[in-house]
């Protein structure tokens, strides 16, 4: 009973905070009104006990990226382009790309698919259910996707190697 | 509890390993060494080296499997396979880093760009490439892919201070991203309908739903998307001209034949692995894929005077001979992409060697004018350019030819008449543009200026690509030889 | 020694050629002899060849084996038989004279061009003396590329273009021809289980007949555009008239016949059905026709000397292609024969063309006139080679043409009738041609002083005029060493 109005809650604080976020003509106030939606969806995370994702989203969302929003756009000069229109002309191709995502969902939502029931359960009693989420998903890490976590480790180096270079001013 | 990291697992990542830690070593040592020539020399040399122990611990790899009758060696649970397929490949990126890293070291003193992060990304993206042969789980796959894209995003960018390689990197990673997400979404349609991230279980599903399910469907048409992307197929091609065109032309070498051959593993890996059972789906798209490949990259050729973009389109068109390749879908066609790439892998590499060697001081050496009267200025470059491009137009006696024959072949074989004609037509047209090079450095007017110079390693890969592209064509056994690893059992 | 005596043939230039790149660039004698000792070389060397010829033996002689491309079943098989054997001679005959005529006319990039010359040979010898469809087609192309740079780097005013056009036509046809070829070894291996280009091995495949058809379109493409046949002529004049001397030599003389060697060696015995079928003999009758008479009419309207040449050309190989499909005795081996006319001839014209062009730099047939009083030996050479291109009796024009329309006669009367009307007309362009330019008074002064034969010109002659006088006075030697190939030939394709 109370999941169910905390769900309405969190999926409230989710649509309003997307729609305002995109409304706003201060990009300072859209960007809070962004974190109040992401807020939310970590809210919806939790409510299916998907503790990890809703600290991961916490942290990296909220706490990481959006704050490196704000920084770009308080650093940038927004005074011109917050008096321009804030629509590009490319809205015709955003709805299109809505209404397809949403035919999509709704599909699969009306139709079900064969495998998503049986991933659902694997996911509610499947081996190991005692162990928190967080752990299973520790040990998955280290075992069975232990290599994938190493090629990301080179990755992010990659990342971090070729965005400093860009970054650095010329020597000579 | 399954094995943490046995022998096994070890021994299949071995060369992934070590293109890691050179990579590592490389961006440290720079640290270490004095400022100086000297020292940027002795990166390039590390470099080396790491290739070298990396092609020991494949060629381990290689002797083992051959000793065993060429099991596939799977480790990580099935994320990763080490197969002929794989080993076939990873040759390919072995001998293509090796001889970008050999033609680097002047071009980029003369740019004044010389870093150790341009090795070591050079390593990481073969690194990448390496789980692109032979992982066989769509997460090692995607990571894979992702390490080589975006360390060639940058690589394409090294020249800071160019604006041309500032846009083309720009526009390269923009468009890159955009196929890494379509791919990226290809795979998440595959995890869904099997649950599972090893490509045995994909199969499993995909056999399951049978080629005319709108699911499989969803994930060719996003997977393909996605992949002609990468391999600069059209029409999914513009990338590739401005890339190649502003990057640094031992980078671009490097892109045009590593990171196509790269895209075409991953390409086989999924399309003859799980998607095999849905081949109807996905047979007609390859077709007008390859077709749109061979037109474009011909017609569009014809009336290029930049010769990083006459190679650019030309580029075009040889993955769409290649693509045909898969569209004759037998053992042969397999070989046939094999040696195609392989042997592509020499002869562009030769070709923008030329180039490398005519960019000094200011003349930035892309343009065709460049190449005029080549032939008095140094007639070693310019008939080690005519065999390049010979053997890029399909003429005996070089490699290029075997390469053709083999893809003609394979679609004789399975009856695709049609489509191999088509493919000659194309392949007659095409010698046009490169003949058009061939007159300039013959026939053309002799640019004044001082006389070009190779540095040691320039000397050494353009003896060894020009060894390999006729040496092959006159005696292409061994060539043959290894692009039958793919097909053993 | 013996049993490798072809690839010593095949090798002989290639080791001349490398001789040309050891040689030191600066003197320019020095490499000119070189060249000329290898171009030599290369003929005498297929003279234990002719001498050990059996004549009347049936298949191949001299044969050599050597595993190549084991994984394809590629051999490196070489073999010679009548048909091939006048070819070889007239390679390696041509070449030295291609060679020998190039001393005064070029200067310009010796090394290269000499080099060029002699792997040019060594493609063509390739050429004849494979016995492997794989070694045939890379041997083949191979041919192309000296040729590209002869014409597109010594060549006249429009060079490149003549070059680019030759290559991408030539191209055009034979990647179309190896898509054949690959389908007669995809049939062969289908039906026998081993992969294998040997011409004697592939002759027992049986191929459905839709299928046989569409192999013998596709080796038409590639040998008709080398020929070449009606209408697909239109890169031999481009190519005839800005290549140098060597090259139009070369051209005439022995690229134009790897076409009808095709037809003869693969086409005919490969795709017997396909050869007889009526409509397709029509179809090539016809364009053979057409090419005799419009090569002859358009020869007639030419301005130009040596376009006139390259024109007479056409006419006479389509001599050689009507014969081939009269599919009788007499036409297969009147062609064989003819081909080596027409590469005498055709040779000596071109060689008389290049040495007056050297002395007045022009083609212009306008600007001569009464050639004969200020060089009588020219004269005379010319006059020769006159008659023997026209087929006048007691030459060897006359034999090959005189069979060629008894066995087209045989075939199909019309034809025979149209063919003789190409000769008339053969004989009256070449005739006009003589009678403006070497008779009559000399109607312009710079005319008057040109320099006669030098005696190292008349050594490029009299090889070619020799040969000639043989044909035409005893042919006989030449009709025995035909005959058990054109036999051959004829049991496989006579089979309805």
């Amino acid at each position: 009973m109370i999941d169910t109005a905390l769900f309405y809650v969190f999926a409230l604080m989710t649509l309003g905070g997307g729609i305002l976020c995109i409304t706003r003509r201060n990009a300072v106030h859209a960007a809070i009104w962004l974190i109040a939606s992401l807020m939310g969806v970590a809210g919806l995370f939790l409510l299916q006990r998907a503790e990890f994702l809703f600290a991961v989203q916490i942290v990296l969302y909220i706490g990481g990226i959006m704050v490196l929003f704000l920084f770009v756009i308080m650093l940038i000069n927004l005074d011109t382009a917050a008096a321009e229109r804030q629509y590009s002309g490319q809205w015709k191709l955003a709805l299109g790309a809505v209404v397809l995502a949403g035919g999509e969902i709704a599909w699969v939502m009306a139709r079900g698919l064969p495998g998503l029931g049986a991933a659902a359960a694997v996911q509610d009693g499947g081996e190991g259910g005692s162990d928190g989420n967080v752990e299973r998903l520790a040990d998955l890490l280290f075992s069975e996707y232990l290599l994938p976590f190493e090629i990301v480790s080179i990755l992010l180096l990659a990342a971090i190697v070729g965005s400093v270079f860009l970054a650095r001013r010329r020597t000579s | 509890m399954t094995a943490f990291y046995t022998g096994t697992d070890h021994f299949a990542v071995l060369p992934a390993l070590l293109l890691a830690l050179f990579g590592c070593a490389v961006l440290l040592f720079e640290f270490v060494l004095p400022v100086g020539m000297a020292s940027r020399r002795a990166l390039a040399a590390l470099t080396l080296a790491g290739e070298g122990f990396t092609a020991y611990s494949l060629y381990r790899q290689h002797s083992y499997l051959s000793s065993q009758g060429w099991p596939a060696l799977t480790a990580f649970q099935g994320a990763v396979t080490i197969d002929g397929l794989a080993l076939a490949f990873n040759w390919m990126f072995l001998a293509a880093a090796g001889l970008a890293a050999l033609i680097s070291y002047r071009y980029l003193e003369t740019e004044g760009e010389h870093s150790g992060e341009y090795y070591g990304l050079l390593l990481f993206a073969q690194f990448g490439m390496f789980f692109l042969a032979s992982g066989t789980d769509l997460i090692v796959q995607f990571t894979g892919l992702e390490t080589m894209a975006l360390s060639f995003y940058v690589l394409v960018g090294f020249l800071r201070g160019r604006r041309r390689s500032n846009e083309a990197a720009l526009k390269y990673f923009v468009l890159g991203v955009l196929s890494s997400g379509l791919i990226l979404y290809g795979f998440s349609v595959l995890y869904g309908i099997s649950g599972s991230t090893k490509l045995s279980a994909v199969a499993g599903a995909v056999a399951g739903r049978g080629a005319g399910d709108p699911l499989i469907w969803l994930a060719v048409a996003t997977l393909g998307a996605g992949l002609f992307f990468k391999i600069a197929a059209a029409p999914f091609h513009m990338w590739a001209p401005d890339a190649y065109d502003g990057g640094p032309t031992p980078v671009v070498a490097y892109l045009s034949v590593a990171s196509k051959a790269a895209a075409f593993v991953l390409l086989l890996r999924l399309f003859l692995g799980p998607l095999a059972a849905a081949r109807e789906a996905w047979q007609g798209l390859t077709v007008m894929v390859a077709l749109a490949s061979l037109a474009v990259g011909t017609i569009a050729a014809l009336s290029q005077d930049n010769v990083k973009r006459l190679l650019a389109y030309s580029s075009i068109a040889h993955g769409g001979y290649v693509l045909l390749g898969l569209v004759a879908g037998n053992a042969r066609g397999l070989q046939g992409i094999v040696v195609y790439l392989l042997t592509y892998v020499f002869m562009n590499t030769g070709a923008f060697l030329v180039l490398v060697l005519l960019r000094r001081g200011e003349a930035e050496g892309n343009h065709i004018d460049d190449l005029s009267g080549l032939m008095r200025r140094s007639p070693a470059a310019a008939v080690l350019m005519l065999l390049f491009l010979l053997s890029l137009g399909g003429l005996p006696p070089s490699s290029g030819f075997i390469a053709k024959y083999y893809i003609f072949l394979a679609l004789v074989e399975s009856g695709h008449y049609a489509l191999a004609a088509v493919g000659a037509i194309f392949a007659a047209a095409g010698l046009y543009y490169y003949f058009r090079l061939v007159k300039t450095m013959f026939g053309g007017r002799e640019l004044a200026g001082e006389p070009l110079a190779a540095s040691m390693g320039t000397r050494v890969a353009m003896v060894s690509t020009a060894v390999v592209t006729l040496g092959l064509g006159l005696y292409p056994e061994p060539l043959l030889q290894l692009a039958l690893l793919p097909v053993k059992p | 020694m013996e049993g490798r005596l072809l690839s010593l043939i095949l090798l002989t230039p290639l080791a001349g050629v490398l001789l040309l790149l050891l040689t030191p660039g600066g003197n320019r004698r020095l490499i000119k002899l070189m060249a000329n000792l290898a171009g030599v070389a290369g003929f005498l060397v297929t003279i234990p060849l002719m001498m050990n010829f059996k004549a009347g033996t049936r298949g191949y002689q001299f044969t050599e084996r050597l595993p190549w491309i084991p994984s394809l079943g590629v051999e490196y098989a070489l073999g010679v038989d009548g048909i091939s054997l006048l070819l070889v001679a007239l390679t390696a005959l041509a070449g030295a004279l291609a060679i020998l005529c190039s001393w005064g006319a070029v200067e310009e990039r010796l090394k290269e061009f000499y080099a060029l010359l002699l792997l040019q040979q060594a493609g063509m010898m390739g050429v004849f003396l494979a016995t492997d469809f794989f070694l045939f087609y890379f041997c083949w192309e191979l041919v192309l590329i000296p040729m590209y740079f002869i014409i597109g780097m010594w060549g006249g005013e429009r060079r490149l273009y003549a070059a680019i056009k030759f290559v991408l036509y030539t191209v055009l046809g034979s990647v179309l021809m190896l898509l054949g070829i690959l389908a007669l070894y995809w049939q062969h291996f289908q039906q026998t289980g081993i992969y294998s280009f040997d011409i004697v091995k592939l002759m027992q495949v049986t191929l459905p007949p839709g299928t046989e058809h569409w192999i013998f379109w596709a080796f038409f493409i590639g040998f008709a555009i080398k020929v070449p046949m009606f209408p697909f002529h239109t890169w031999l004049p481009d190519a005839h008239v800005e290549a140098p001397t060597a090259g139009s030599v070369i051209l005439a003389a022995v690229l134009l016949k790897m076409g009808t060697y095709g037809f003869v060696r693969f086409s005919l015995p490969l795709l017997p059905n396909a050869s007889a079928d009526r409509t397709v003999v029509r179809v090539i009758a016809v364009l053979s026709l057409i090419a005799i008479l419009y090569g002859a009419l358009v020869s007639l309207m030419q301005k130009d000397w040596k376009r006139l040449v390259a024109y007479s050309s056409v006419s006479h190989m389509g001599f050689c292609t009507l014969g081939i499909f009269a599919l009788n005795h007499a036409g297969i081996a009147g062609s064989a024969l003819q081909q080596v006319n027409h590469g005498i001839s055709t040779s000596m014209l071109f060689l008389l063309v290049g040495i007056i062009y050297e002395r007045r730099h022009t083609r212009e047939i306008a600007q001569y006139g009464g050639l004969a009083h200020a060089m009588p030996g020219f004269a005379k050479v010319f006059a020769f080679a006159v008659f023997s291109s026209a087929g006048l009796p007691l030459l060897n024009g006359f034999i090959g043409e005189f069979t060629i329309l008894q066995g087209v006669f045989a075939a199909n009367r019309t034809w025979a009738a149209f063919a003789v009307m190409g000769v008339v007309l053969g004989a009256a362009y070449l005739l006009w041609l003589y009678q403006r330019t070497m008779l009559g008074a000399v109607t312009r002064e710079e005319n008057r002083g040109v320099a006669d034969l030098t005696p190292r010109e008349w050594l490029t002659f009299l090889p070619l005029m020799a040969w000639a006088l043989w044909i035409g006075l005893y042919p006989k030697p030449f009709f025995d060493v035909l005959d058990a190939p054109v036999r051959a030939i004829l049991e496989r394709v006579a089979v309805r």
